[in-house]
């Protein structure tokens, strides 16, 4: 299989909303005006997911939106990534043990595996919306421009 | 009109130096950070006492507290936290403060997990778990310094102590009462 190399082409991305509050949806329109202006990593919003190099993946995938999602997913071509934006698209958010939703791109992962369905890469955003600059900065570690600040850490209290 | 036309494009140019640039160069410039922002939270592992009062109140359940054996693990996923900061509001000793952390974008969720251990005391009585910290003991002695004499003990051993008192009392000629 091909394997295009990120930083030599420009990434398209399609918003997908799988049920989310529209909060992250607004910072994800921020995050595309001018004053950011993500066209200066080749950033650019399509229309179809056939069209795209990147889904910026919002909500915790309620039940209802479960098929189309998988379409969605699928319609993209390899390779594919996965920008998982907000709380509830990480881990399900305040919505992590309902029962109408998935609850977060991890338990879609396995859902998708038994489709078929491959997802090359995924990059976690967190945040209760996540500001414009976190979805920028997650693209940014998507495509190796910054290191990656977090990590899991084991504390030992006395 | 053609040329008219033609030209129309060119305006632009002036309305755009009129207002100037307002593009922030985001990674490889400083974002701009209120005093009121709240990110990612950081607990102190030098002041926690493994109390439990955020996990409590912790709206998406992102502070779980557990017990497994001799140890009480506090484990906070970021990737589930709406930063509320009511953590930071309840914490009795103040060990949780929020911090402007947001750029936490990582490429797998096991690094958005931070967990503190705390050792369970053990009771001065039997030798067994007590289910309380050594720093929660100290928190209860400073509020409450009548608690000093039984706080060290179990629920075991504190109710065979109350029946050795109470049958003492009573008048009973044995030293110790078994159960």
């Amino acid at each position: 299989m091909l394997r295009v190399n990120p930083l030599k082409k420009s990434v398209w991305v399609f918003h997908l909303n799988t049920g989310s509050c529209n909060a992250c949806d607004i910072e994800i329109l921020d995050a595309l005006t001018p004053y950011f202006d993500v066209e200066r990593f080749g950033i650019k919003l399509v229309a179809s997911p056939r069209h795209a190099d990147l889904v910026l993946f919002t909500g915790p995938i309620t039940r209802k939106t479960l098929p189309k999602v998988v379409n969605a997913l699928r319609a993209v071509p390899r390779p594919r990534y996965v920008l998982a934006i907000g709380a509830c698209a990480v881990g399900g958010g305040i919505w992590y043990d309902t029962y109408s939703v998935i609850g977060g791109v991890e338990e879609l992962k396995k859902i998708l595996e038994e489709n078929g369905i491959e997802i090359d890469k995924i990059v976690y955003v967190p945040g209760c919306p996540a500001r414009p600059e976190a979805i920028i900065y997650g693209v940014a570690v998507l495509l190796g421009l910054v290191e990656q600040k977090v990590h899991g850490e084991v504390k030992i209290a006395e | 009109m053609g040329l008219k036309k033609l030209f129309k494009p060119f305006k632009l140019i002036s309305v755009a130096r009129h207002s100037g640039v307002v593009t922030v160069l985001y990674p490889y410039q400083k974002p701009l950070i209120t005093a009121e922002f709240r990110g990612k939270i950081s607990i102190d592992a030098s002041k926690c006492m493994g109390c439990g009062a955020c996990a409590n109140t912790c709206p998406p359940n992102a502070l779980i507290l557990s017990r497994r054996d001799n140890t009480i693990i506090l484990n906070y996923f970021i990737g589930r936290c709406i930063f509320c900061g009511r953590c930071a509001e309840v914490c009795p000793v103040g060990a949780i403060t929020v911090t402007h952390e947001f750029e936490l974008a990582s490429m797998s969720t096991r690094d958005l997990n931070e967990s503190l251990v705390h050792q369970v005391e053990k009771c001065s009585g039997c030798g067994g778990g007590l289910g309380a910290t050594r720093r929660m003991l100290q928190y209860v002695i400073l509020h409450s310094p009548t608690a000093e004499n039984y706080v060290h003990l179990c629920p075991n051993c504190r109710k065979k102590r109350f029946i050795n008192a109470l049958v003492m009392k009573m008048g009973a000629r044995t030293e110790n009462v078994e159960s």
